[in-house]
């Protein structure tokens, strides 16, 4: 096609300076919009680069510019030549020149000529973007000309050269030398030194003399980009190849400025604030309310109850078998409360302040019931907490393989142990629960929430609402860590609904306090592990193992009973012994119903078996590291006793890697050294494993007529209007940085720059990237979320491929994708024939006319669902696949124990990871990090304690210390990659951990004083403990060898 | 308790701008900047002063403005994670801590900055146990505390150079 225009102006200068500037391409290509840069090939032509494009679809394009015809001081015509977007186009431009006045008027014709089928379809948009660019031409030509523009300019240019000297690193770097040679400002003005100040805050503007600001921004509008900051650190990247790559992450931008999106930051209008008063006793009956004063406080809008409740919400749908499918889990106690801390009243205020002083006024009369704190007690059934379970003892079954009397009878040595403990704790994340509910005008609820497991939490509010799902809408933007907690706070959210509802409608915000969340927020749960024997024989090799294990969920069981079987996904651990009886029980007791929390219910059972390694190794005399390499599994896949299959791995490797790291050797040879001065040095080893991506049948084990099964995760990705990738997933990321590392796997997909794909942030029900499974728990990411985009990016390519062919006029199989001239693009293989974004998705939203049918079905806008090839177990046998990857860890710690204070302090310590492949180095390492921060805590300072009547006594971060940075030893890391067979990327899941720091800092503990006779039979090590096992050991009553005759 | 709480004038310069507001006397100085100011990017994470998550600075000292009443800091200065970008340039600590994947979920990140911000204006060459002891009063429960001190010992040793 051909588009021609012709126009006139008029410039100041006499027509001999006027040609002189036009008929030279230095000086006249410049004055092209959006000119790059020039190169002259000959004195009659340059070679222009122009950045062209809409939006993101940003590029650079190359014209090369030939003064044809040159007539001084009369006329002058350039022909330039040049790719664009699906096409080439030429171009004529002349210019003729007359004297007028003192001046010149020129007279102008262009001519551009286009090739190619997409611009020709494109052509009505075009020609006005050509016009556009040819007036910013004439504009530049007449500012160029017109002497008081040269002025302009020139000052201009001195203005940017002074502004970059005068940058903020230098700017603070002058002022901290200043600073520093000054200090403490003795020889510096009281203004300097304010001044000082002021720069080091980032604030140099001039002093403000108002008395009232009414705004917090104070800064004029600086030019922006979306994510700039990410876009620095793609382009600080060397290399074209986005998986494994360590970029820093593109959530940072917004959570490095303090502003992030959590939920207590939000507010809406006419939002109304909750507060809840809650039972302080641990198991008593509700004998009366009275809310009146409460009600009567200004300010306070209205009060609910838990009869409210129940007269209008279903209970909770519960897990578990048989009689437990009879116990009634309302958002807030009925007739009595069964923990302390469980919600009695809720109250809804102005303001979060109010809230708490009604709350306050609120009258509940309560008759103390018996309190059950640990399992033995609840066994006992004197007290019950939920009457339509008639027990507390909440699950029972027997997970038994191979042929334990054969391999009992057949051993060298059977080792019994005494009751080993599992305490309660929690990750605790920094922020609490929290929701912004609104009862909309059309019949559903409204969540601002941060719950991890949205996807199944609508699945439990909607009938306990009464609702459908799609009258849910649930959205979460950034959340403050979760590590499994998170996923059970939707009673909370259920009742912020209820009570937006009662408040007609207006917005409720509930943010829970710390010491609710102690309370009340998911605490990981108890286990202790009775009556274990073990079969071993004269290799060190063990062959059997039988125990009984007792779990203690709290008040309500919520998302138990699935722990009963999450534990056997590990089952042997990483060892090889096939026969293995476990008589697995769960028990409900007055404490905060327990959660998921990181390394939930796996990490109870792979310290059971570290226990039990280090136990045997101990007692048989074998070293940690020469016991573990005789039981390890080594050939992979493995297939366990119940039917899990291990995708790969190689421990010795991980053992091998981790000694070096540490220094195993010289570490060795210090402990023997520190035992000769009576020191207590121990040097403990933990092999653990992270198993990831769930297989939701195997919930049918603990109760055979759930409907779940297998797993699904979703993404959607589309072009928009203007050709930008935009990605949505059913994650809900609370430090894990999806946004960044599905940009890596989109950018690699489709040849193009994590910085050139959008990926939205958090988990909506709107953006219809949801299965039901979707959310982030379970280690899963790296397998079913990219998975998922890996799938989506596939579906699209085809269809922009389809699109591509058509307007390319090519073959699907001759074309590629990458980034051209014009930003992301497809094209033909070895040609430069393309066509970028914009024009594929103009095909399908703007410009649609005059295609063919068999482009009818293309939409650019696609949902894929990933699912793991799973079966539904074997219920009766307890048999299948329950997780489709086995990521594992190795940590070795140098403990001592102070021998006055009896403090155990980490000397050194090493993890070694084993994720598969990696896509980013700099994330997992920072995962592995953190849940090793997770797991010393636990080991050596955190515990949720409880007294006999049901208090908790580490009800703040003051009593339950969290681990900070002076208690946090310097970690060594590394890393190996045994690439999962089962995911399309090898990537395995390894959020979760799987709790290391407990197998080795216990190990190490009970190396340190096992010629003292103490075994370590608790995860929990406090001084205070420690002084105890001292004072009394335990191992002579505590273990029990025997030896049998060959 | 009263029927109505008597407000009390106060001034505060937060971030270079003074502010007069009237406020509840209870009313705590983090609540005043999330609620009046909104200045939203100052959490709140304990309620005890235990893991600093609303660490602000008062007059150049940080301090947990959750343990501070808003009528305490009238006459004062207060900076926050807000003021620390400078002509859209990120100040170099904000910058290290994505370098060095010093933060995963940010809620703590706010918190972390100001603290280490106020140790490298007294003591621009910290030594890592001086880091370790001027975040000690600040909880991070994702990144295990590893990258927080690279990201500060990043800062410290490019203001060496």
């Amino acid at each position: 096609m051909e588009m021609k225009f012709s126009g006139q102006f008029e410039v100041s200068p006499p027509p001999e300076k006027a040609f002189d500037l036009l008929s030279d391409p230095q000086k006249f290509a410049p004055l092209l919009p959006t000119f790059d840069s020039l190169e002259m090939k000959d004195a009659n032509t340059a070679v222009v680069k122009v950045s062209v494009g809409i939006g993101k679809i940003r590029g650079t394009a190359t014209t090369q510019m030939t003064l044809k015809e040159k007539t001084a001081p009369k006329h002058a015509t350039y022909v330039g030549t040049g790719k664009v977007m699906g096409g080439a186009y030429t171009m004529i431009s002349s210019y003729d020149l007359e004297p007028k006045g003192s001046g010149t008027l020129v007279k102008w014709q262009g001519e551009v000529q286009l090739v190619g089928k997409i611009l020709s379809l494109a052509g009505g948009g075009l020609r006005g973007y050509a016009e556009q660019q040819i007036q910013s031409v004439v504009t530049s030509l007449q500012q160029a000309m017109s002497p008081e523009y040269q002025k302009e300019a020139a000052a201009r240019k001195a203005a940017q050269a002074e502004k970059k000297s005068s940058g903020w690193m230098s700017g603070l770097m002058k002022k901290l030398r200043k600073h520093e040679e000054s200090a403490p400002a003795a020889g510096a003005t009281a203004d300097e030194a304010v001044d000082a100040g002021v720069l080091l805050a980032g604030y140099t503007g001039p002093a403000m003399t108002a008395a009232d600001a009414t705004a917090v921004v104070s800064e004029p509008l600086h030019s922006f980009a979306r994510n700039g900051d990410f876009s620095a650190a793609v382009t600080a990247h060397q290399g074209d190849k986005w998986v494994h790559a360590s970029l820093s992450r593109k959530e940072d931008g917004r959570l490095v400025r303090g502003r992030g999106l959590f939920v207590d930051d939000y507010k809406v209008a006419g939002m109304l604030h909750m507060g809840l008063v809650r039972s302080p006793y641990g198991h008593a009956r509700i004998v009366r309310i009275d809310t009146s004063k409460a009600e009567a406080l200004p300010g306070v809008v209205c009060t609910l109850t838990g009869k409210e409740v129940a007269a209008v919400a279903n209970p909770y749908m519960q897990i578990g078998p048989g009689e437990a499918q009879n116990i009634k889990d309302y958002p807030m106690a009925v007739d009595k409360a069964i923990y302390q801390g469980e919600p009695v009243v809720a109250v809804v205020a102005e303001n979060p302040r109010i809230a708490a002083d009604a709350a306050q006024l609120v009258e509940v009369e309560y008759e103390p019931l018996p309190a059950v704190t640990d399992w033995q007690t609840a066994l006992e059934d004197k007290s019950i907490l939920h009457p339509g379970l008639g027990t507390n003892h909440h699950w029972h079954g027997v997970y038994e393989y191979g042929d334990l009397d054969k391999a009992f009878a057949e051993a060298a040595t059977v080792i019994k142990i005494g009751q080993l403990d599992f305490h309660r704790f929690a990750s605790t994340p920094l922020e609490t629960n929290a929701v912004v509910a609104t009862w909309t005008p059309f019949g559903g609820v409204e969540f601002f929430c941060n719950n991890s497991f949205p996807a199944i939490v609508i699945q439990m509010i909607a009938p306990s609402l009464n609702l459908s799902i799609d009258q849910i809408r649930c959205k979460t933007m950034d959340v403050g860590g979760s590590f499994g907690n998170k996923i059970g706070n939707y009673p909370y959210m259920a009742l912020a609904a209820l009570a937006s509802r009662k408040a007609g409608g207006r917005p409720v915000k509930w943010v829970e306090t710390r010491t609710e969340h102690m309370q009340a927020g998911g605490h990981g749960s108890e286990r202790a592990y009775l009556d274990t024997e073990v079969a071993v024989d004269k290799e060190g090799v063990i062959t059997a193992i039988r125990a009984k294990h007792i779990d203690d969920c709290g008040a309500y069981p919520r998302y138990e009973p699935l722990g009963c079987v999450i534990w056997s996904q590990v089952l042997p651990a990483c060892y090889k012994l096939r026969n293995i009886r476990i008589d697995f029980n769960q028990v409900v007791t007055n404490k905060g119903p327990s959660s998921p929390n990181r390394g939930y219910s796996r990490l109870q059972q792979l310290w059971f078996m570290e226990r039990v390694i280090d136990i045997c190794a101990h007692e048989l005399g074998i070293p940690a590291d020469e016991m573990r390499l005789r039981n390890y599994i080594r050939d992979f896949p493995y297939t366990t006793p119940n039917g899990c299959v291990y995708d790969s791995g190689n421990y010795p490797l991980l053992l091998e890697k981790a000694k070096e790291l540490i220094g195993w050797d010289e570490w060795k040879q210090k402990q023997a050294a520190a035992r000769a001065e009576g020191r207590w040095i121990g040097i403990g080893i933990g092999t653990t494993l992270d198993s990831g991506t769930n297989n939701f049948g195997q919930a049918r084990i603990v109760n055979p007529y759930l409907p779940f099964s297998g797993n699904s995760e979703v993404a959607t990705i589309k072009l928009d209007l203007d050709g930008t990738v935009v990605v949505m997933l059913g994650s809900t990321p609370s430090g894990q940085g999806h946004e960044t590392t599905t940009a890596q796997v989109v950018a690699d997909e489709l040849g193009i720059r994590p910085d050139m794909v959008e990926v939205r942030t958090g988990f909506d029900t709107t953006f219809n990237s949801h299965g039901g499974h979707s959310g982030s728990y379970a280690s899963q990411f790296a397998v079913t979320g990219l998975s998922a985009a890996h799938g989506a990016c596939q579906k699209l390519k085809k269809e922009m491929k389809k699109l591509a062919a058509f307007a390319l006029e090519a073959n699907e199989d001759d074309l590629e994708f990458g980034i051209g001239q014009q930003g992301p693009e497809v094209r033909v293989k070895g040609t430069d024939r393309s066509i970028n974004y914009w024009g594929l998705s103009a095909m399908v939203n703007i410009n649609t006319a005059g295609q063919p049918p068999e482009l009818a079905d293309v939409t650019l806008n696609i949902r894929h669902v990933y699912r793991p090839p799973f079966k539904i177990p074997d219920t009766d046998k307890k048999f299948g696949n329950l997780t489709l990857t086995y990521a594992s860890q190795l940590h070795i710690a140098v403990v001592e124990i102070d021998t006055r204070t009896y403090v155990p302090q980490i000397l050194a310590y090493a993890a070694i990871d084993d994720c598969g492949s990696v896509i980013n180095p700099k994330i997992v390492a920072g995962q592995v990090h953190g849940a090793t921060a997770h797991g010393i805590g636990a080991a050596m300072m955190e515990a949720y304690i409880y007294d006999k009547e049901a208090n908790l006594l580490t009800s703040t971060f003051t009593d339950y210390t969290p681990i900070t940075v002076m208690n946090m030893p310097d970690l060594a890391y590394g890393d190996i990659e045994t690439p999962s067979p089962f995911s399309y990327n090898g990537a395995k899941g390894m959020g979760e951990g799987g709790g290391a720091p407990l197998h080795t800092i216990c190990a190490a503990i009970q190396d340190a004083l096992f010629d003292k006779g103490v075994v370590v039979h608790n995860t929990f090590n406090p001084p205070s403990d420690i002084y105890r096992l001292l004072k009394n050991p335990n191992r002579s009553g505590f273990v029990k060898v025997e030896r049998r005759a060959a | 308790m009263p029927d109505a709480i008597n407000k009390v004038t106060i001034d505060v310069t937060v971030n270079g701008r003074k502010f007069r507001r009237q406020v509840e006397p209870r009313m705590l100085l983090v609540e005043f900047i999330r609620e009046e100011l909104g200045l939203t990017g100052t959490h709140i994470g304990c309620d005890t002063s235990y893991c600093g998550a609303c660490t602000v600075q008062l007059d150049g000292a940080p301090v947990k403005s959750c343990t501070m009443f808003a009528v305490q800091a009238d006459g004062c200065e207060v900076l926050t994670v807000e003021g620390l970008e400078k002509d859209g340039q990120l100040h170099p600590l904000q910058k290290s801590f994505s370098e060095h994947h010093g933060l995963q979920c940010g809620f703590c990140t706010p918190g972390m900055l100001m603290a280490s911000h106020a140790l490298l204006t007294d003591n621009p060459h910290p030594d890592r146990h001086a880091i370790k002891k001027a975040i000690a009063g600040n909880v991070c429960r994702c990144t295990g505390y590893q990258n927080i001190i690279k990201a500060v010992e990043a800062v410290a040793a490019g203001a060496k150079e």
